[in-house]
């Protein structure tokens, strides 16, 4: 008897057992799917859809009477090629970029090279005082910016004055308020607060790299210099990559300190890709079909350098 | 006497090269976190002290009377109370629904996870500028507009955490989970009472990072919020600032600044370790 029931159960039929395996999966399939639904389900509606909802938009224009949706096809594209604010703002973006990321990121490596030096009880003192930025938001930053340009009670044109920059407050350009000068003192600002996140990934590539490398280096008679120039600088290769990627992005989307600091003026002189967005869907009369094609001509940017990222990542650039 | 025969720890010598580094180090090191000393400085100055030419750096008479203006010219303590809730509300969605995927991600077995994996991964890639504004007709539409729902609903889940805390989950032993499943704990089981206490740091790091970003957000908080009194500290601080610009009230504004940073920089101190692994390891800002 015993012996009949504990065969039933360790032996069911082949179609039982297909049965049963087949459940299990099922619902194996069914779990997996629930754990993801909450992560799934957020990023559909307010990642993927709105992709595809974006481009729809990118198509379309209001009439200027009412609310009533046009369809133009690529003619907002084409209104974009055309535009003389919009070549600018593409132009703004540029020089922006090419403000921000390279400065950004000698002076990370520099200051990562200084920081891995062996430095004993003051290394936390130092990394805090430099990592800092990492923290502070571009509303927090465009404030405080926004008061150390201000032309009478900043402190930036009176400590220039005071290094014998320039001979009076008066002589100091009105940084913010100048067209020759605004974006310069957003791109300041900028880096600025991205500095202490460089500063953390260059140090992290500096640190990876073997001290054997080094001993070498020094029983080949290398010099410090010699050392960073031929063995931190091409060892550190991905990590600089990286870096100059990330940096890359962010500044195409960089907007907070331009909207406090400048809100993309005088005239246009800051108006980057991302501001002109902005204003075009929020401010003013929205003109959502026109910033939504704008949109999709700085994703187009940005997505383009993520896919150099990873294809950068997949080959590797270091010899290590 | 007793003293000179224990000989003092030899503490190497500092050579003059350490000298030069820690001397450029400290310097730029203060230059680097002079906006933030003065600003500091600045919210303890008397309010004819903050305007004086030329500006002097320590306050002649600490006051925080500037703390007292900031907060009754505006709704400071709302600004706040919305900042709070608003990341709190982000990083409890992000921390929970990133714990759930990444256990799927990680553990579970079942078709199409590779493909949704890489679905999850590839959303990072999307700048935000390509989705804000079908987001926000979307949460307008809804009646969320100017509200924490609205706030807060579109950041309620995060590829980040998932990425970062499914490389966690990877490393811990399959074997454990095995050792659950004979004792007869199922997968709910596990992953709360085992595998989510033995990941504490890793997720306290990754609610660090979620909860920072969420109280720095700018562009969206300040698109979705109508009223001043479903401001955050962020726009908030922006708007104060540019009713007080002209009086030149510098003193006040600071005060503000420095209650819009304070929570980050406390943050930063205390957990400054677990801060620069994460970024580190994962080279992203959350």
């Amino acid at each position: 008897m015993n012996q009949a029931v504990s065969t039933s159960i360790s032996q069911p039929t082949p179609a039982q057992r297909a049965a049963l395996a087949r459940r299990r999966t099922l619902w194996r399939a069914i779990e997996g799917y629930l754990y993801l639904a909450p992560t799934l389900i957020g990023l559909a509606v307010f990642v993927f859809w709105p992709i595809v909802e974006s481009f729809k938009l990118s198509l379309n224009r209001i009439a200027p009477f009412g609310n009533q949706q046009i369809f133009v096809g690529l003619g907002n594209y084409t209104r974009l090629l055309t535009s003389s604010d919009y070549w600018n703002s593409v132009r703004v973006t540029l020089l922006f970029v090419l403000g921000t990321v390279p400065t950004g990121i000698i002076l990370s490596v520099l200051l990562a090279i200084l920081l891995a030096y062996p430095l004993g009880k003051m290394a936390s003192v130092h990394r805090t005082l430099i990592f800092v930025p990492v923290v502070i938001s571009s509303a927090v930053a465009g404030v405080l910016f926004r008061w150390l340009y201000h032309p009478v009670v900043g402190y930036i044109n009176y400590w220039l004055v005071s290094l014998g920059l320039f001979d009076s407050m008066g002589d100091a350009p009105n940084w913010l308020a100048s067209t020759q000068w605004a974006l310069f003192a957003v791109i300041v600002a900028t880096t600025w607060r991205q500095l202490g996140f460089n500063v953390i990934i260059a140090l992290a590539g500096v640190q990876n790299i073997d001290s054997s490398f080094y001993d070498a280096a020094k029983v080949d008679g290398a010099n410090a210099w010699q050392r960073i120039r031929h063995v931190t600088l091409p060892l550190l290769s991905p990590t600089l990559f990286f870096l100059f990627i990330i940096n890359v992005i962010y500044s195409f989307q960089a907007f907070g300190e331009i909207h406090i600091l400048t809100a993309g003026g005088p005239g246009q002189a800051t108006t980057t890709m991302v501001y002109s967005i902005f204003y075009d869907a929020f401010v003013g009369t929205p003109q959502r079909g026109i910033a939504s094609a704008q949109a999709y001509m700085l994703a187009l940017m940005v997505v383009f350098m993520s896919f150099v990222q990873f294809a950068g990542i997949n080959r590797r650039v270091h010899y290590q | 006497m007793a003293a000179k025969t224990v000989l003092p720890k030899r503490k190497p010598a500092l050579t003059s090269g350490d000298l030069l580094v820690h001397f450029l180090l400290l310097t730029i090191g203060l230059v680097i976190s002079m906006p933030i000393f003065v600003a500091m400085l600045t919210s303890f100055k008397i309010p004819t002290q903050v305007i004086t030419f030329p500006p002097t750096l320590v306050p002649r008479e600490w006051t925080t009377v500037n703390y007292i203006m900031a907060w009754q010219a505006t709704p400071f303590g709302r600004y706040l109370l919305n900042s709070v809730v608003q990341s709190g509300l982000i990083t409890l969605g992000q921390v929970i629904f990133s714990i759930l995927a990444a256990y799927a991600f990680s553990v579970l077995q079942f078709p199409g996870r590779n493909a949704l994996f890489y679905t999850v991964l590839g959303s990072l890639m999307v700048p935000f500028e390509l989705v804000f504004i079908p987001n926000f007709q979307f949460i307008s539409a809804l009646g969320f507009s100017d509200t924490y729902a609205g706030l807060t609903l579109p950041f309620i889940a995060s590829a980040f955490g998932v990425f970062m805390l499914r490389q966690f989950f990877l490393g811990v032993p399959v074997e454990l989970h095995d050792a659950a499943r004979i004792d007869g704990s199922g997968n709910w089981r596990y992953l709360w009472q085992i595998l989510v206490p033995l990941s504490k740091g890793s997720i306290g790091a990754f609610a660090i990072f979620a909860f920072l970003n969420a109280w720095n957000q700018y562009l969206w908080p300040l698109i979705i919020t109508k009223s001043v009194e479903m401001r955050t500290l962020q726009i908030g601080i922006r708007f104060f600032m540019t009713s007080q610009d002209r009086g030149a009230d510098w003193g006040p504004v600071m005060a503000g600044s420095m209650i819009a940073m304070g929570p980050a920089l406390v943050a930063f101190l205390l957990a400054q370790k677990q801060l620069v692994k994460g970024i580190a390891l994962t080279g992203l800002k959350g």
